[in-house]
């Protein structure tokens, strides 16, 4: 590893000077080696992290005697028993419907609720809303596990647990701050003339906020909404602690059933996950600019 | 106070009232009674339990799987920090080199962190459990020939790959953006300088990424302190407990069979207390920073 | 600090009301099932949940009730729906119990004979006392479940066992069981020279390891400790001062087969069944997941040794697996009707014969399996013991005192103190 680091620095190396020399014969070779030692060790990377995946995919179609006999192998003939199988032993359909239930609930009181405070948070001077944002901003130190143990306790009190849109009520708990923080910083960017236009107008504050803040806000609730969707998606520790009946078992928590009831039916399991994986990885192909770019956002932002 | 303020402020509450009802319900009214019963003995189930002062504390700094579990942490956070970092940043500079197919590398680098870590950590385990052996028969190659799942000086890196494939390419695409950051010129006028790439990487790109890098550190730090899913998914902390982190040890004492919740939360009140020292760090060394550039 | 208490319990108290309408809707929802109108012969629709640890047996089980629905629907007119519910045996304990503290108790569930006095005085499992199927139990069974002179739950798994052993291996080396740790040592060193795995191990799901303790602690205490629990309930005693049962793990862990923690149950079935090991400390609880991968496989029960005296090696008498009954079931009777008809009079041998389980019933007509007749020989000459009843939580500190044991994170003392803690802690919360 170490080698072969110091030999690609080496190689590196040579790209400027054909970039700025780009005349001489020579080093362009040494660009083309340069770029082909990159371009290598990128494909290497690019394997080994869709080596899981794809042995995951390849074998999920093999049954279990030919899963031992060869697993890198080609299946002979693709067994797709294994996908009925496992489409009814997690009980798909429904564990999806149940995660969606569980990141529209989540989702939409998140974004509502936080563009709201975020908004006049932002907007408004003063004592008071300086002492609320402070109160938002102060919890994001609290590592979840700290307060797990009394939130499932209060839960159980309020009869939120065993229930999928009570695990969406408990996310807006838990979502709010961030997405206030993001919202706050946001909202310095909309000119503060523009509320005082409209107000002039004789428009209320909800009109205000709901017909033109709230569109404004549009990229970075975009960025919220991509990175809370990611997390509610695929939280586990929550749903775990919270949907005590399998009927409300989110996606995840019926494949990690299923691997505690069958944990030596690999091919059951594998097709599984990647039924699991489907949504997700559909997902992110068709939307990965904005993803992309809404981590990147999120994360320097915040 | 004026009229016009009073009108303002009840306004204001208006618009964060839904928020803060929420927010007081599920963060902070959770994270003051974890505090209240991290001095109590409350068992979970019974309605009854009482004060006992700082004994949970004392207990906890005393336990040894609870120490131990802390140390396994500690040295998981210092190998992801170096680790995950170092191979973002090489991720994402060479990635940043290549010509149109980056966004090809860029898709398959960041694929991970879309899955959630449990059903990865299945798929990992399929491979350390299945495939490790089978390619161990085909290649007698020692290093396929290890019990990854089940020593638990095997397992420490077996949950590592695991963390590292799911959480580099995040990463990634946070240095991907600082570099892109990087005027192109200064970067040009470098190399017309006849500067080797190696010093343009050392004196042009990298002090453009250090702000990232502090977010990158602390993103790092933060998550691996946390870390979960990883490990549950993996080896569930076992055997016994050799590869257990802080949260799996708090959700055990917690959830599995001893239900001692005032105990547990004695411990989870640690793990704030760690987080929050790190968190002081971070705001200073940022403040150190910001007010030398 | 007071004062923000008091809002924060407002607040709290303000989305209890708003959620409360909510779960309200819900329940609305799914107890009260419209029943068929005016009409007398739409049949009632009943759901029922049942929870079983299992997953092995699942279409067994499925296959049995869908004969049950069958029944209800001809006798009662009822059409009941049953969702079962097969977890694995290491989550499935912690599953059941927050399912029982949240209040949404599956209405039959299984439960370790052991841990029933805890149970019931939690108020999780009701009185079965007076049901049919009492009466058909055997006697001896049915004093394993009663509590408090009630019968809680209705025994499933009726068990001598001790550790299982591949009869061709023995006879091809010329071995018969040993009966003290000595000839122990030697039947592993004739196997090990025979290039023959003595012991296998089976470690991944923590409840296998832990049967090696229950075996040795059993053995120990039941031969020459017999006040140990006793003192243990007064604080007066420690493990250390059964150290001796380490000796019989020792030897089993340095005698076992390659990565322990990379099989399961169901892979150490299937390794046992071909003949990898030619020991495994695991019941005959098993023996339907290994017949099914080596139907013509031969093995034997016998006692485990846990000293040089041979009297103190003993067969383990006990009641695992019941099922039983949650109070607040809102479908009572038809409940009652299945936990009845697995004692049914024509169905339920074929049944508990197909599970290869032990025959615990009058009703229970077929050939007793070769495997309990060997263990029913030491029974008979009183070479038993009843299964040890240990304080809730110290099984499953076992369990991972074990598992850390074997991979050296932890020591004999290590462990000691781990399970003396775990059973004070026990004592003190009750």
């Amino acid at each position: 590893m170490n080698t072969y680091r110091a030999s690609r620095a080496d190689q590196k190396d040579n790209k400027p000077k054909m970039n700025s020399s780009g005349r001489a014969g020579s080093p362009r070779l040494g660009r083309r080696i340069g770029s082909g030692a990159v371009l290598l060790f990128l494909l290497i990377a690019a394997i080994v992290t869709l080596f899981p995946i794809y042995m995951a995919l390849l074998n999920s179609v093999k049954t279990q005697g030919e899963m031992l006999t060869n697993i890198l192998a080609w299946p002979s003939m693709p067994e797709f028993g294994n996908y009925v199988d496992a489409f009814q032993k997690t009980r798909y359909l429904r564990s999806l419907g149940n995660t969606i239930i569980v990141v529209a609930v989540g989702l939409t009181g998140i974004i509502l609720f936080s563009s709201m405070a975020g908004y006049k948070l932002s907007r408004t001077p003063g004592k008071l809303s300086a002492i609320l944002f402070g109160l938002f901003v102060m919890s994001t130190l609290i590592p979840f596990h700290s307060i797990m143990i009394t939130l499932v306790t209060i839960s159980k009190e309020l009869r939120l647990q065993g229930s999928t849109v009570g695990l969406g009520l408990l996310y807006i708990g838990l979502g709010v701050a961030v997405a206030i923080f993001l919202y706050h910083g946001f909202v310095k960017s909309i000119p503060r003339e523009l509320d005082e236009a409209a107000v002039m107008d004789g428009c209320g504050e909800f009109r205000l906020f709901f017909t033109i803040i709230l569109p404004l806000l549009m990229p970075i609730t975009a960025t919220i909404a991509i990175l809370n969707t990611l997390w509610m998606w695929n939280d586990f520790l929550l749903p775990l602690l919270m949907l005590t009946n399998y009927k409300s078992y989110t996606l995840l928590l019926s494949t990690n059933m299923l691997f505690g009831e069958y944990n030596n039916d690999w091919s059951a399991i594998l097709a599984s996950l990647v039924l699991a994986m489907l949504p997700v990885i559909i997902l992110y192909l068709a939307l990965q600019k904005y993803i992309l770019h809404g981590i990147a956002e999120g994360a320097i932002k915040a | 106070m004026t009229s016009r303020t009073w009108k303002r402020n009840a306004i204001l509450l208006v618009f964060v009232l839904p928020a803060l009802v929420f927010y007081a319900a599920f963060t902070l009214a959770p994270a003051f009674g974890g505090m209240w019963y991290s001095f109590t003995d409350w068992n979970g189930l019974g309605p009854s339990y009482k004060a006992i002062g700082l004994s949970n504390y004392v207990e906890a700094i005393g336990d040894r799987y609870f120490l131990k579990s802390l140390w396994f942490t500690v040295k998981f956070v210092l190998y992801m920090l170096v680790l995950q970092n170092v191979l973002a940043i090489l991720l994402a500079v060479l990635v940043e080199s290549l010509g149109r197919s980056k966004v090809w590398f860029r898709t398959i680098f960041f694929m991970p962190n879309m899955l959630s870590l449990i059903i990865g950590g299945f798929m990992w385990m399929f491979i350390f459990t299945r495939v490790f052996p089978y390619l161990a028969d085909k290649t007698g190659w020692m290093l396929f020939d290890q019990s990854w799942i089940g020593d638990p000086n095997y397992s420490f890196f077996a949950i590592l790959a695991l963390s590292l494939w799911g959480g580099v390419g995040y990463l990634m695409i946070i240095y991907i953006a600082a570099i892109q950051g990087v005027p192109k010129q200064l970067k040009e006028a470098a190399a017309i300088d006849g500067a080797h790439a190696f010093h343009i990487f050392r004196h042009v790109t990298l002090p453009m990424i250090y702000p990232a890098l502090t977010i990158g550190v602390f993103l790092t730090l933060n998550s691996s302190f946390k870390v979960f899913d990883s490990v549950y998914a993996l080896t569930g902390g076992g055997p016994g407990r050799s590869t257990q982190v802080i949260a799996i040890n708090i959700y055990e004492e917690a959830f599995s069979f001893s239900n001692r919740y005032g105990y547990a939360s004695a411990k989870a009140m640690i793990l704030f207390g760690i987080v929050l020292i790190i968190t002081i760090i971070q705001l200073a060394v940022m403040k150190r920073r910001e007010v030398r550039a | 600090m007071k004062r923000a208490l008091q809002l924060l319990l407002v607040l709290t108290m303000m989305v209890a009301l708003v959620s409360a309408c909510g779960s309200g809707n819900k329940g609305n929802g799914e107890g009260l099932t419209p029943t068929g109108g005016s009409v007398t012969t739409a049949p009632k629709k009943v759901e029922l949940k049942v929870f079983m640890t299992f997953p092995r047996f699942k279409d067994q089980f499925e296959q049995y009730f869908a004969r049950f629905k069958e029944k209800q629907l001809a006798e009662k007119n009822i059409d009941v729906t049953i969702q079962l519910e097969m977890p694995n045996a290491d989550q499935a304990k912690q599953i059941l119990q927050s399912r029982l503290s949240s209040g949404d108790s599956p209405d039959l569930f299984t439960l370790h004979a052991n841990d029933i006095p805890t149970y019931y005085e939690a108020g999780y499992i009701a009185d079965l006392t007076g049901q049919p199927f009492v009466s058909k139990l055997y006697e001896a069974v049915a004093e394993t479940v009663k509590y408090d002179g009630k019968v809680a739950a209705l025994p499933m798994e009726s068990l001598s066992w001790g550790y299982l052993y591949n009869k061709t291996i023995f006879k091809e080396n010329g071995l018969t069981p040993p009966q003290t740790l000595d000839e122990m040592k030697n039947v592993a060193e004739k196997l090990q020279a025979a290039g023959v795995k003595p012991f296998l191990l089976a470690f991944q799901e923590s409840w296998i390891p832990q049967l090696m303790m229950a075996l040795s602690l059993g053995g120990t205490v039941s031969s020459s400790h017999p006040d140990w629990i006793e003192k243990m309930n007064a604080g007066e005693a420690s493990y250390a001062d059964v150290r001796s049962v380490f000796d019989i793990i020792d030897l089993i862990m340095a005698n076992g087969s390659d990565k322990p923690f990379e099989t399961g149950n169901e892979a150490g079935s299937a390794d046992f069944a071909n003949g990898k090991a030619a020991m495994w400390v695991q019941g005959p609880w098993n023996a339907e997941t290994i017949l099914k991968v080596n139907p013509n496989m031969e093995f034997g029960v016998a006692p485990l040794p846990v000293s040089n005296n041979a009297a103190d090696t003993m067969i383990n008498l006990a009641t695992s697996t019941s099922l039983a009954l949650s109070p607040k079931s809102a479908n009572k009777e038809v409940a009652q009707d299945l936990l009845n008809y697995m004692l049914d009079d024509q169905d339920s041998s074929a049944l508990f014969e197909e599970l290869k389980f032990n025959p615990i019933s009058t009703v229970h007509t077929y050939e007793v399996f070769p495997w309990v007749n060997e263990a029913s020989e030491y029974v008979s000459k009183g070479k038993a013991y009843l299964d040890l009843k240990l304080p809730n939580g110290v099984t499953d500190e076992t369990a991972k005192q074990l598992q850390s044991y074997f991979v050296k994170d932890a020591t004999q003392d290590d462990v000691i103190a781990a399970l003396d803690k775990v059973w004070r802690t026990a004592v003190k919360s009750k």
